[in-house]
């Protein structure tokens, strides 16, 4: 029987299993610091192993495709919109398309997620119209929020999407709470995801975080040239089944999502999937945003921020100086992005061409245009909508500011901006 | 000495250039400061100083705090930033219970004296929710910190070197919409204003109104609006210094006018505009002709689109003054 064997000759501490160690060596942090990067095509989208091939049919490849495309509209034309004062804020998308869509393609579409902010292309997935959008970002009356926050900050009950709120990793500890507790939500509502960005890792309320059941985590991001904590190493660290992925492939985010879930689901546990991306180009100078909408004057809203990363700047609180080409083609295929991957792989099938190609372009910005001008004309929302939704049921005191505010409008409504707000 | 035009932001980097030279253990750091800021209020600092004074920090507000609480602790000076002060609220615990009660609960053996906190604070015209908050009531509430709040750059610069110089943990709001549009001549070399000290900015007979930060100018332009329409003189007062609080300027004034209007943006109810008048009826009972008046911001949390009705602008602080005067 060896030494070790004999109970005093083992580490007695409970939660260790280990044995002891007689010689002084420190583990090194990094050790974990080159995590391979899950991959399904190349670059020209040719798949690399069959076996990996999710082989989605056509018209499912067509609507990640679509999906993206739409998106990067959107973003386009938002992004000028702010720049000309017409919505207050933005915050783009650029090359996070492809882990938007493949991790909500690997969703059910009942599962609850739980984003940061950066995730509208999973609402889009999920058949947000464009039309809602637009109303949030314009706070118009026909957003169901209310106007009650930044644009970007987008919600459905209907498609499973959490209210986004500004402070970061705030969801990460509530995306892991469906399914704890005695009688877990039944099935279907079971897999919940909470998205977080590049800035996340560094936060405290990670280490609040997945630690409870059934929580899948699909998308974490590693800031590239930033030494911020890569996310898929801190994985084990939190007892979390981990895997990096690369963010450009949409299959890759697709495959892994689509295993974690199966498995976080059969399992009982959470799992970490880091999906990286790109950064592109360097900071570029700070402009001042002029912009005035209406009453009261505003002051820009000056925020430089060294773009992490993303293609895009962190939002349009960053400069202007970077508004992208129209030939976004080039500018994909050189910086390989998810939407050049995808799209050729689809030509490699023949499922995609040129013409194709330029009448989606045309009428996909047709939409986007459409749905803006729509939501540029309507009203705001009735000034009273200030005071609800605090709590469930108003209480008095509210009910008297709301009223002294009505009071006060009688006599000084000319100094406000009413013309622009439904009575 | 020699002044030099200078916005808000400006300013603060004034003051920190001026206390990193100053001060060979003072260092500056938080999330972005590295390259200048997302405000720019640390400009040109790296550059000058180095990058083992002037360093970004992970995004976590609990470990900026804790950190500079620790710096603070060795006897070196720790110049914190939080990026908005609507995300302080990871730190409360850092600055509630460890740097506001470090000197206390060691019997003064310990303390995070060197300890200064600085975040953009106050509504910007768009910022919702969660880029407009002004939480100096929170910590109005916590014996053991200082909480001061700038109108301009130039009381920001000397304010600012009184709360890094100051002893104390301070935390020092910096009302954002004033960042690039407040301009003025403001001393290259560092000079200090005092804490704790309110500031009457305006002299007056009938009417006391206190403010701070941005909501000073509104009050300040409400003074000329009632001194036209309706002949009525007001004394102006900036409060500067939210903890501890200047009682005596505030309660001299009241004596004298007999009425009070306080307004700031945050919400009413709790707001610091109900320590003030609370205080204010103790020691002004019999002095008082109306009933203290508070125009704040409603009991909601800060609107995206409804900004223009929710905000305490100058005509319902014109409309509450003119009602104070009819009572």
């Amino acid at each position: 029987q060896s030494r070790q064997e004999s109970p005093e000759e083992r580490p007695q501490f409970p939660g260790a299993s280990a044995e002891f160690a007689e010689r002084l060596e420190f583990i090194q942090p990094n050790v974990l610091a080159g995590i391979p990067v899950y991959r399904v095509m190349d670059r020209q989208g040719h798949v690399l192993r069959p076996s990996e091939d999710p082989q989605l049919p056509k018209e499912q490849v067509l609507k990640l495709y679509k999906t993206m495309t739409l998106l990067n509209t959107m973003d386009r034309i938002l992004y000028e919109s702010q720049r000309q004062g017409r919505i207050s804020f933005y915050m783009t998308n650029y090359g996070e398309e492809g882990t938007h869509v493949g991790s909500a393609a690997a969703l059910d579409a009942s599962d609850l997620v739980f984003g940061q902010y950066r995730e509208a292309g999973v609402l889009l997935y999920r058949g947000y119209p464009l039309e809602l959008f637009m109303a949030q970002c314009y706070g118009n009356a026909s957003d169901p929020g209310k106007g009650r926050q930044m644009p970007v900050h987008y919600g459905c009950p209907e498609r499973h999407f959490v209210t986004i709120s500004s402070p970061l990793a705030t969801q990460i500890p509530q995306g892991d709470a469906p399914g704890a507790g005695p009688d877990p939500v039944p099935c279907p509502r079971d897999p919940i995801s909470g998205h977080f960005g590049a800035a996340a890792p560094g936060s405290g309320t990670r280490a609040g975080g997945p630690g409870g059941r059934k929580a899948p985590d699909p998308r974490g991001f590693f800031p590239g040239s930033h030494p911020v904590f890569p996310a898929a190493a801190r994985g084990p660290g939190y007892g979390l089944l981990s895997i990096r992925v690369d963010g450009n492939d949409v299959f890759a985010v697709y495959n892994a999502t689509r295993e974690a879930r199966r498995r976080a689901v059969a399992e009982n546990q959470p799992f970490l999937i880091e999906a990286m991306t790109y950064r592109c180009g360097g900071r570029e100078s700070p402009q001042k945003t002029p912009f005035s909408r209406g009453f009261p004057p505003k002051t820009p809203f000056p925020m430089d921020f060294s773009p992490l990363s993303r293609i895009g700047h962190h939002s349009t609180s960053d400069d202007s100086s970077a508004y992208r080409s129209v030939d976004e083609v080039n500018y994909w295929d050189k910086q390989d992005h998810p939407i050049s991957r995808l799209r050729h792989y689809m030509a490699n099938r023949g499922w995609w061409d040129e013409e194709e190609e330029k009448a989606w372009r045309k009428s996909s910005r047709k939409m986007v245009l459409e749905a803006f001008e729509q939501a540029e004309r309507e009203p705001k929302p009735p000034p009273r909508l200030l005071f609800s939704d605090v709590y469930l049921e108003m209480p008095p005191r509210l009910r008297r500011q709301r009223a002294e505010l009505e009071r006060h409008l009688e006599t000084y409504g000319e100094h406000y901006p009413l013309q622009q707000f439904q009575k | 000495g020699q002044t030099q035009k200078m916005n808000l932001f400006q300013s603060i980097t004034s003051a920190l250039d001026n206390a990193l030279a100053k001060d060979p253990t003072a260092v500056v750091f938080g999330e972005d400061v590295a390259f200048g800021g997302v405000f720019r209020c640390t400009v040109g600092l790296r550059d000058k100083y180095g990058k083992d004074r002037v360093f970004n920090t992970p995004l976590c507000e609990q470990g900026i705090v804790g950190f500079g609480i620790g710096i603070a602790v060795t006897g070196a000076t720790a110049i914190a930033e939080i990026q908005f002060a609507d995300y302080i609220f990871p730190a409360f615990d850092q600055i509630v219970n460890e740097a506001a009660k470090y000197r206390y609960r060691s019997g003064d053996l310990f303390n995070c004296g060197n300890l200064t906190i600085r975040a953009p604070w106050g509504c910007v015209g768009h910022g919702a929710l969660y880029h407009s908050q002004s939480p100096e009531a929170f910590f109005a509430h916590c014996p053991g910190i200082k909480v001061v709040i700038p109108r301009s750059p130039l009381q920001a610069k000397g304010l600012l070197l009184s709360c890094i110089e100051d002893k104390n943990p301070c935390i020092f709001f910096e009302p954002k919409i004033l960042y690039r549009a407040a301009v003025e001549q403001v001393p290259v070399e560092p000079y200090n204003i005092p804490l704790s000290q309110a500031e009457v900015l305006q002299t007056g007979s009938d009417v006391t109104m206190v403010a701070w930060g941005t909501q000073v100018h509104v009050i300040k332009e409400v003074a000329a609006m009632a001194q036209e329409k309706l002949g009525v003189s007001c004394e102006v007062i900036d409060l500067r210094t939210i903890l501890p609080w200047d009682t005596e300027t505030v309660c001299k004034s009241v004596a004298k006018t007999g009425r009070l209007l306080i307004s700031h943006e945050a919400p009413l109810t709790g707001g610091f505009a109900s320590e003030i008048s609370s205080t204010v009826q103790e020691e002004c009972f019999l002095n008082l002709e109306a009933p203290i008046s508070r125009v704040c911001g409603y009991d909601t949390p800060f609107p995206h689109i409804f900004e223009p009705f929710y905000i305490p602008d100058k005509w319902k602080c014109y409309d509450a003054l003119r009602k104070m005067i009819n009572y």
